[in-house]
This record gives structure tokens, C-alpha cells and sequence, in this order.
């Protein structure tokens, strides 16, 4: 019994590995995740070692036991309860697939012979039939719906459905929450929660193009006093939401909610100012900072000069 | 009347036994270096000849058409001499086909890593290969029917029935899918282009497995398991029945691999209804099967032989339920494009294919050398190591194939993509294909042991290379012949058979593919769409060298989920200039055709240098040789001549200054690229992919603004 304990502490200690290393916050997700799986499979596989060991061992157990004699009978009466057994199956299963019984196989034997190979007469059976029946019905009821009758909705159509639908959904939800900011209604804010929320954003989506800290790497830096599309809040969240095709920015409106890009839009304008190392050199205008939320006619009149 | 005597030819049989062996366990190999790759891409060792996207098509290949191919040769040469009671017609040609088709393989081999390929999915050898496919096919098909006419037997059996379909069909598929036009000795263009040539290539695709993996393996099954069994075929009516059902039925299916692409709603539609019907028809193969097992199962228990024919057929029932499931639009939508598909043919590949030729193998190298298997607990090991194989294969790539499905498609409540970010729903799932990767190296650990288990058996026994046969010869044709029932008439017509097929397999070809071939309203034109650029041509090259369209799809459908992830969704009238397609058919990384101008040209060059740089936790490989390479562009002239011949409007004489217009673009890349500070030389082959990047699915867009 022993390499059985083993195998149940060790399935054991795998089990709860995963629970240790979260309270310990040593490794990150990912790995955890890794471990976790590694746990599953290794787990899959020693399970899989164990029942043949098992039965291996149960076999010999019972040779031991039964002694040779104890063996023999104990077979013959198993070969006969299990002849009995398969006899009664057979006879359902014959019933149901509506075949005839083996001893009359040879009335339906065709004569000839193929390099020994001999055929049967038997009809196809007649649940495959109606199967066969069955799709080519479905088959003609579907072009029918389809492209006669006109009542299902090929893809084209079948997009609209779920577009409209969609929208109506997003209009009653963003009715009810109190995310709905846009470009116009957009406020600079130092919300400490915001602006976090703002930074995770950040680092995860902006990171890659403008630098961790926003020091610009393939888009522009975000911390100097040059602008290319504005500096106001307004314009920030208008340059995130709509993104610039022909700078490479691209649009966030349908990954991000309105909050996010409020949010990560006060990030970058919290960046102002911070100097960070390895600056990408200034582009755009320079624009002294505001400090303030301009009003929304400004920005207006700002953005107006950026489409330009 | 005296018996003829003559001779079975073993050797060609063994000899097709061995090269399935060899080409197996290489094919397999590659396919577990592949799958490696997608959660640790450094195993392409820092190697463009390694890397995924030139091997995936090396790996499908060879299981197909080295591995596959032979085994198919190997159960067509021994059954066809024995159920014709005569030898193959001609050992000369037999040899021709053997080393021709080994040819074929070793072309494969080297050219595919060089890159050289037409991007067709099963179809990627380049032309001059596609050519001598063409011939040694001619050839098998000579030795075939000239093996059928000298016959001692008047009827033909129902395994050459599907011997005679395979021929036939792959003939015409082959020939069709290929019309190509030759740029250069390695480089050709696809003669259609867009949708037109996506109908053709997955007519050819759907149908490759319809006739190249499940006909000639039903033919097969007919001869073999009633040989193991020692049983006789369960319903002649059925063989007739479901045989005529399923090549009449098969050929329609195709277009179930374009559901919501821009392919005309009635070829989808009938994509669906056709496989649907197909669920019957391909059960009619495995009941007629297992039914033969009748009275034998006792037999399965101890026979290793037939438990490999039972998983096969059973692999078999399952693939060929759960396609016509897949061909379901709402099914589709979800699976499409996801680890699901390769679960569903890798059921299939293991299951039907693998396990069908290993029993084949057992039974019949023991036979040609007079003795018996040297080690039944190593064939009975295989057995099971190649089930567990299989589960440990297909159960995580369905498991990837959901999740990674569903969290494409999931939106929050305010109406925004739940996982907009692509990539978090790959790394997802790479625990997955962690898995997968055992799953395979168990099934080709279980290969090996059989390749030593049948050199072990091959060396106690001695091959019998001319096998003594006799048979009487044919008499003449009994008046009462005429009585006979109509199939049974065809069945002693093998050309009659033939033509018959023939017409049966054109019937569903030509109702799909000419009306969208010919008629110009199916693909409604767009006046913005215009030609490639030269340097664009140059590096949409580059993209099917380098097999981008093996995890990158081109085509974005109809879906909210889709548009609000790529952007609008695809047009037929955007790829009239796409020779060949490049819709792509799985998704490991995110759909391009809307990538042009999504990022800046230096994000390009950063990604391509390094994914990992732009977006972290990437599984795509470097494509650092990318900048190091010049590129070739003394073949811009011969592409855009060929280019001209397709119909594409380059201006008169354009092919001869199109290199000045090619060098005055790629100098605008480079220069922009400079102001991000990244030197490279306007001549590098980045340059030239980036700018095909740059272009992709931007045509549209033009248009609007101009009509604004």
C-alpha cells in the first residue's frame, strides 16, 4: 500500500501548492495558472499510473486468494453469467437495429467471393434510412426558409438584427450608469482612484507605444509641453476615443468605457511635468498647460483647429 | 479449363509500407516541433526554415500526402493484385510511382521551408511540383486500370469502387485548384483571385479529405476488415447505397469552410444543407463496419489489429457527425477560426487515418514476410499509448476551441468587448496547448514502438516478393449477364464505372463553382479598390513566404463582436486584386484585413523585430531576418506582367518602371521610419512588408472619404 500513499500525498501536496504560493504572493499569475495546470496534468497522468497499478495488483491478489482451483471455477462460472448476459444484449441490440439473428446469417449469404471476402444481403437498416430522411428533409426545409420563402435572415441581415439590438441595449444601460462622459463633458480631476484606475490603463494599453512612464517611445511623449492634438482634458479623451488614423493612434472607443478613457486621460495629464529618463524629443505645438477643464466651447474651437 | 498461375508483387507493397512508416514519424515529428512553438516560439531556433509559418504547411503535407499517400498506396497495391486475381499491370510503372511520388515528398521537404509556396491550404507546392503530381498521379492511374482490365474477376468490389472515385476526383480537384501562372520557376499566381479562388480552394480542400483521407481508407476498410475478422461484408445494399451517396453528396460541402465570408449566401447555404446530408452517408461507411464485426467481437478483445480498426472507425463516426455540426452557421460562428478545427480533424487524422493504417501495417507486414508479429504486447502498448494520444490531443484543443471562441465574442454592459485585447484570449489558453503537445508526443512515442516492432518483424521473417497466385482465368461472358441488376452490370464495366463517377462528382462541382466563376453580379465591384503598388506586391509576397496566413486570417464576418474588434467587415469586391486569397482559415493571432494604418510603421517594424516589444506575452515569432534581408525586386517586372496577363489594370509598360515607383515608396517608409529613429535601408524586405501591412483593408476607407 505504500507507492499508494505516495502517490495520494504527493497528489496531495500538488493540490494545495497553488493555495500556498497565492497567500505568499511570490509568483504572478501567470505562473500560478501554470502550476495549477502542470498540477492537472501530472495529477491526470499519476491517476492513470495508480488504477493500472491498482488492478495489476488487484488480479494478483485475487490469484493469491482464490488458490489455482478457486481460479478455475471462479472462471468457468464468469464465462458462463457473461455468455448468458451478452446473449440477452445481443437480443436487445438485434431488436432495436432491427438485424436479423447470426444463426440465420447464411440464408442471406451471397454467394460470391471476393479474394475470400464475402457479402450479406442484409437490407440498410431502417433507422439509418430514416436518418438519411430526416437531413434531406432538413436540407429542403432550409433553402425553403432561406431562399424562397425569404423568412430567415442570411448574414448581411442577420448583422443589422444584431447591431440595433445592441445599440438599444448599450442606450438603456448607459442611461442608467453614471459613466456616460463624453469629449464635451469630460472633467479634470485628481481622484486619487481615478487616477489609478487611469494608470493600470495606462500601462496596459498605452505602455507599449508611448513608454511606461509616457516618455514617448514609438508615439509621442506625453509629459513634455508639446502637443499634437491638444492638451485640454477634452482633447486628450477626444484623441483616446477617436484615435488618429494617420499618426498610427488607434480608436479606443469600442475597448474602452467612457470612464476608462476618462480616467486614463487624467493620467496623462497628471504626467505633465514629470520629466521621466530617455524623452522622445518634443512634437507638435507647444501649449502652455491649463490646469483647468476648459469649457467646452474652447475645446470646441481647439479641436475644430485639429481636424484641420 | 487450367488455372492461370502468377505472381503477387509484395515488394512495391513493402516498399510503400516502409516510406509510410518513415514519412509518418517525420511528419509527426514536425507536427510536435509546430505545436511546441505556439507556447514557446524559440523552437523554431531562431530559424525563418523553422519557423511555424513555412512548416505548418511541411507538417500537413507530409501527413497527408507522405504519410497518407503511402499507406493508401500500400492498401491499394495489395488488396487491388488480389481482388483482381492478377498482378499490378506494370512493375516498371509501379517503380515510376513509387519514386515519383517519394520525389514529390523530398520536393516538399525542401522547397516549403525555403518559403516557396502558393498558399493554397494543401495545395502549397508551387507549380513545376504540381506538375509532376500531375504525372505520377497519370501514371498510378495507368497501372490502376490496366491492373482492373486484365483482370480474373468479373465483378469489381466495392473497395475499388472507392479506388476508382479516389482516382478519379483527386484528378480533377488536383488539376482545377492548380491553375496557376507562372512568374518564375518557383513563383506563381493563382488565376483566380478572392472569393472566386477561396470557392476553389476550399472545394479542393473539403474534398481533399473527402477523397485523398476517408475514400481510398473506405475502400480499404471493405478489403481489410473483413480479412482480420474473417467476416462477411454486412449489407452489399448498403455498400452501394451509401458509396454513391457520399461521392454524389461530398462534393457540395465545400463552401462550409466560408460560412460568413463574403461568398453568395445560396453557395453558403448549400455548403450547409449538403453536410448535412453527408451525416448518413459517412455513417453508412462505419455501420456497414462495425456490423461486419458481428459475431467477431470476441475477437477485438484479443486482436490488436481489429481494436485499432474499431477506435478508427468509431473516429471516424464521430469527425463525420461533428463536421456537418460545424457546418451549422451557429455552430460555425463559434468555432470557426479556433483550436475546435483542429481538434475536429486531428479526430480524424489520429483516429481514421492513423489508427486505419497501423492496423493495415500489423496485419499485413507479418503476411508478406510468412511470419508472425514479433511483439504483440509492444503492437497492444501502441494500442493504447495512441488512444490516450488522442485524448490527451483532442480534449484540450476543444477545451481551447470554447473558451477561446466565446471570449472572442463576449461584451460587457456597456457595450464594449469584454477581452478587446486578442492576446489576453490566447494566453489564455496556452495551458492548453502545453497539453496538446503531450497528447501528440504520446501518439508518436506509440508510432516509434511500432516502427521497431514491424523492423523486428521484417528481419525474423523473409519477404515474400513474388507471392505464387492462381486463379482461372476469365470465361466468357455469360448470355444470362444481361438479367443481372443494374449496379451488378456496372460493377463488371470498371470504365463505364469511371464515367459514371466522374459525372457524379461534376454534377455538385459545376452547379457551385460556375456561377460564381462566370457571373460578374455575385462579386459586386468597388470603384476605390485599386491594385497593389509594386512594393505592396512585393511584400504580399513576403507575407505568403513567410506563411502569415497560417495564423493570421484576412477576412472579417458580418458579426458585432468581429466589427467592433477588426472594423468594418469584408467586402467581395475589396480582394478582385488578391491572387491568390489570403482569408486564412484559423485564427492563432488577431484577422489583418483591416490592419493598414491601425499603428505606425515603426510599431510594425518594432513587432516584427520583436513582438514581444509591442505586445507582451506574444507567442509570434521574431521576424528578424526580415531586416537583415534585401529585397528581390528584379522580379517586379516578371509579377507585374503576370499580373497584367490576370486581368489586374497596371498601365501599359508599367512592368519596366515599376521599380522606379517601388524604390520612391520604399524611401518614404524608410525616411518615416527614421523619424521614430530606426535606421534600415529602404531596400530591406521589412520595408516592402510593412507597406502591404500598411495597405491592407484601407482601399474601403478611401472611398468613403471620397465620396464624402
Amino acid at each position: 500500500m505504500k507507492p499508494i500513499r505516495i502517490i495520494f500525498l504527493s497528489l496531495f501536496v500538488l493540490a494545495i501548492t497553488p493555495a500556498f504560493a497565492e497567500d505568499g504572493g511570490l509568483l504572478s499569475g501567470e505562473t500560478m495558472n501554470y502550476i495549477g495546470y502542470g498540477a492537472i496534468m501530472l495529477a491526470l497522468i499519476t491517476l492513470c499510473i495508480a488504477m493500472y497499478v491498482v488492478l495489476k495488483a488487484f488480479r494478483v491478489v485475487a490469484q493469491i486468494l482464490l488458490g489455482p482451483e478457486g481460479l478455475e471455477k471462479e472462471k468457468t462460472s464468469k464465462v458462463a453469467l457473461k455468455a448468458e448476459r451478452k446473449a440477452a444484449r445481443a437480443d436487445r441490440l438485434n431488436k432495436l437495429l432491427s438485424l436479423k439473428p447470426m444463426s440465420e446469417e447464411k440464408s442471406i449469404l451471397i454467394e460470391h467471393d471476393y479474394d475470400g471476402i464475402q457479402e450479406l444481403d442484409n437490407p440498410t437498416p431502417a433507422w439509418f434510412m430514416y436518418l438519411f430522411y430526416v437531413t434531406i428533409a432538413f436540407a429542403i426545409g432550409y433553402l425553403l426558409i432561406y431562399h424562397v420563402f425569404g423568412v430567415g435572415q442570411l448574414q448581411y441581415d442577420e448583422y443589422r438584427t444584431e447591431m440595433a439590438a445592441a445599440a438599444k441595449e448599450k442606450a438603456a444601460f448607459l442611461a442608467k450608469s453614471a459613466d456616460k462622459v463624453d469629449e464635451n463633458t469630460v472633467k479634470l480631476t485628481t481622484d486619487a482612484g481615478a487616477l489609478a484606475a487611469g494608470k493600470s490603463v495606462f500601462q496596459e494599453r498605452c505602455a507599449a507605444c508611448h513608454g511606461v512612464n509616457g516618455q514617448g517611445m514609438v508615439g509621442p511623449n506625453l509629459t513634455d509641453d508639446y502637443w499634437l492634438h491638444g492638451n485640454s482634458i477634452n482633447d486628450i479623451f477626444k484623441t483616446i476615443k477617436y484615435g488618429v488614423q494617420s499618426k498610427g493612434m488607434p480608436t479606443w472607443e469600442s475597448q474602452l468605457t467612457p470612464k476608462q478613457i476618462s480616467d486614463v486621460a487624467n493620467f496623462i495629464k497628471s504626467l505633465h511635468g514629470s520629466n521621466p529618463a530617455n524623452p522622445k524629443e518634443p512634437q507638435g505645438t507647444k501649449i502652455a498647460e491649463d490646469n483647468g477643464s476648459t469649457s467646452a466651447k474652447e475645446a470646441k474651437a481647439k479641436t475644430a483647429m485639429v481636424v484641420k | 479449363m487450367q488455372p492461370d498461375k502468377f505472381y503477387y508483387d509484395n515488394k512495391i507493397v513493402r516498399n510503400f509500407g516502409i516510406a509510410t512508416v518513415i514519412w509518418g514519424i517525420i511528419g509527426m515529428l514536425v507536427g510536435l516541433i509546430i505545436a511546441i512553438q505556439l507556447y514557446k516560439p524559440e523552437m523554431n531556433m531562431h530559424n525563418q526554415y523553422t519557423t511555424f509559418g513555412r512548416v505548418r504547411p511541411l507538417h500537413t503535407n507530409a501527413v497527408i500526402f507522405a504519410f497518407v499517400g503511402n499507406a493508401i498506396f500500400m492498401g491499394i497495391y495489395y488488396s487491388l493484385q488480389r481482388l483482381m486475381k492478377a498482378r499490378m499491370f506494370s512493375d516498371v510503372l509501379s517503380k515510376i510511382h513509387f519514386w515519383g511520388w517519394q520525389l514529390i515528398i523530398v520536393s516538399a521537404v525542401i522547397t516549403l521551408p525555403l518559403g516557396l509556396t502558393t498558399s493554397h491550404e494543401y495545395a502549397e507546392l508551387e507549380w513545376p511540383i504540381d506538375i509532376l503530381i500531375t504525372i505520377v498521379w497519370v501514371v498510378f492511374g495507368i497501372n490502376m486500370f490496366g491492373t482492373i482490365i486484365k483482370r480474373r474477376e468479373r465483378h469489381i468490389y466495392v473497395a475499388v469502387w472507392f479506388y476508382i472515385a479516389t482516382f478519379v476526383t483527386i484528378a480533377v480537384l488536383h488539376i482545377i485548384n492548380s491553375v496557376e501562372i507562372p512568374v518564375s520557376f518557383f513563383k506563381s499566381y493563382m488565376v483566380f483571385a478572392g472569393v472566386q479562388d477561396a470557392l476553389v480552394q476550399w472545394w479542393y480542400g473539403h474534398n481533399a479529405v473527402a477523397f485523398f483521407l476517408t475514400t481510398p481508407y473506405l475502400g480499404m476498410m471493405y478489403y481489410f476488415l473483413p480479412k482480420m475478422a474473417n467476416r462477411p461484408i454486412y449489407s452489399y445494399k448498403l455498400s452501394i447505397l451509401h458509396f454513391w451517396a457520399l461521392i454524389f453528396i461530398y462534393i457540395w460541402a465545400g463552401p462550409h469552410h466560408l460560412l460568413y465570408s463574403t461568398l453568395p449566401g445560396w453557395a453558403q447555404s448549400l455548403g450547409v444543407v449538403f453536410s448535412v446530408m453527408l451525416i448518413a452517408p459517412s455513417w453508412g461507411g462505419m455501420i456497414n463496419g462495425l456490423l461486419t464485426l458481428r459475431g467477431a467481437w470476441d475477437k477485438v478483445r484479443d486482436d490488436v489489429t481489429l481494436k485499432f480498426m474499431v477506435v478508427g472507425l468509431t473516429a471516424y463516426g464521430m469527425a463525420t457527425f461533428e463536421g456537418p455540426m460545424l457546418s451549422l452557421k451557429q455552430v460555425n460562428a463559434i468555432g470557426h477560426f479556433t483550436d475546435w478545427i483542429i481538434a475536429h480533424v486531428h479526430v480524424g487524422a489520429l483516429g481514421w487515418n492513423g489508427f486505419l493504417t497501423f492496423a493495415i501495417l500489423y496485419w499485413l507486414v507479418p503476411r508478406i514476410y510468412k511470419t508472425e508479429l514479433y511483439s504483440k504486447k509492444m503492437a497492444s502498448f501502441h494500442f493504447w499509448i495512441g488512444t490516450l494520444g488522442i485524448l490527451f490531443y483532442a480534449i484540450p484543443m476543444y477545451w481551447a476551441g470554447f473558451t477561446q471562441g466565446l471570449m472572442l465574442k463576449e461584451f460587457t454592459p456597456e457595450g464594449i468587448l469584454k477581452y478587446p485585447s486578442f492576446l489576453e484570449t490566447t494566453m489564455r489558453i496556452l495551458p492548453m496547448h502545453v497539453m496538446r503537445s503531450v497528447g501528440g508526443a504520446l501518439y508518436l512515442t506509440g508510432v516509434i514502438v511500432m516502427a521497431y516492432n514491424l523492423y523486428k518483424t521484417a528481419v525474423q521473417g523473409k519477404l515474400v516478393a513474388n507471392e505464387a497466385a492462381e486463379a482461372m482465368p476469365l470465361p466468357k461472358l455469360n448470355p444470362e449477364a444481361g438479367t443481372e441488376r443494374w449496379h451488378r452490370r456496372l460493377e463488371r464495366k470498371p470504365i463505364m464505372f469511371l464515367i459514371v463517377s466522374l459525372i457524379v462528382i461534376l454534377i455538385g462541382t459545376f452547379v457551385e463553382l460556375m456561377p460564381t466563376l462566370t457571373i460578374s453580379s455575385n462579386i459586386p465591384t468597388i470603384a476605390s479598390v485599386k491594385p497593389y503598388t509594386p512594393l505592396e506586391l512585393q511584400g504580399r509576397d513576403l507575407y505568403i513566404r513567410e506563411g502569415c496566413v497560417n495564423c493570421h486570417s484576412q477576412t472579417i464576418r458580418p458579426f458585432r463582436s468581429e466589427t467592433e474588434r477588426y472594423g468594418e467587415y469584408s467586402k467581395a469586391g475589396e480582394f478582385v486584386y488578391d491572387h491568390p486569397f489570403l482569408w486564412g482559415s484559423k485564427r492563432t493571432g488577431p484577422d489583418l484585413q483591416r490592419e493598414g494604418g491601425k499603428y505606425g510603421d515603426s510599431w510594425h517594424y518594432n513587432h516584427l523585430m520583436d513582438p514581444r516589444l509591442m505586445s507582451p506575452g506574444s507567442i509570434m515569432p521574431n521576424y528578424d531576418w526580415l531586416i537583415t534581408q534585401k529585397l528581390d525586386t528584379t522580379s517586379t517586372g516578371a509579377k507585374i506582367r503576370a499580373m497584367q496577363k490576370l486581368g489586374v489594370p497596371y498601365p501599359a509598360g508599367y512592368d519596366k518602371i515599376a521599380n522606379q515607383d517601388l524604390d520612391k515608396q520604399a524611401k518614404g517608409i524608410a525616411d518615416n521610419l527614421a523619424k521614430d529613429h530606426i535606421k534600415v535601408k529602404s531596400n530591406k524586405e521589412i520595408v516592402a512588408i510593412i507597406a502591404y501591412l500598411q495597405r491592407l483593408g484601407t482601399d474601403i476607407k478611401a472611398g468613403k472619404t471620397a465620396n464624402n
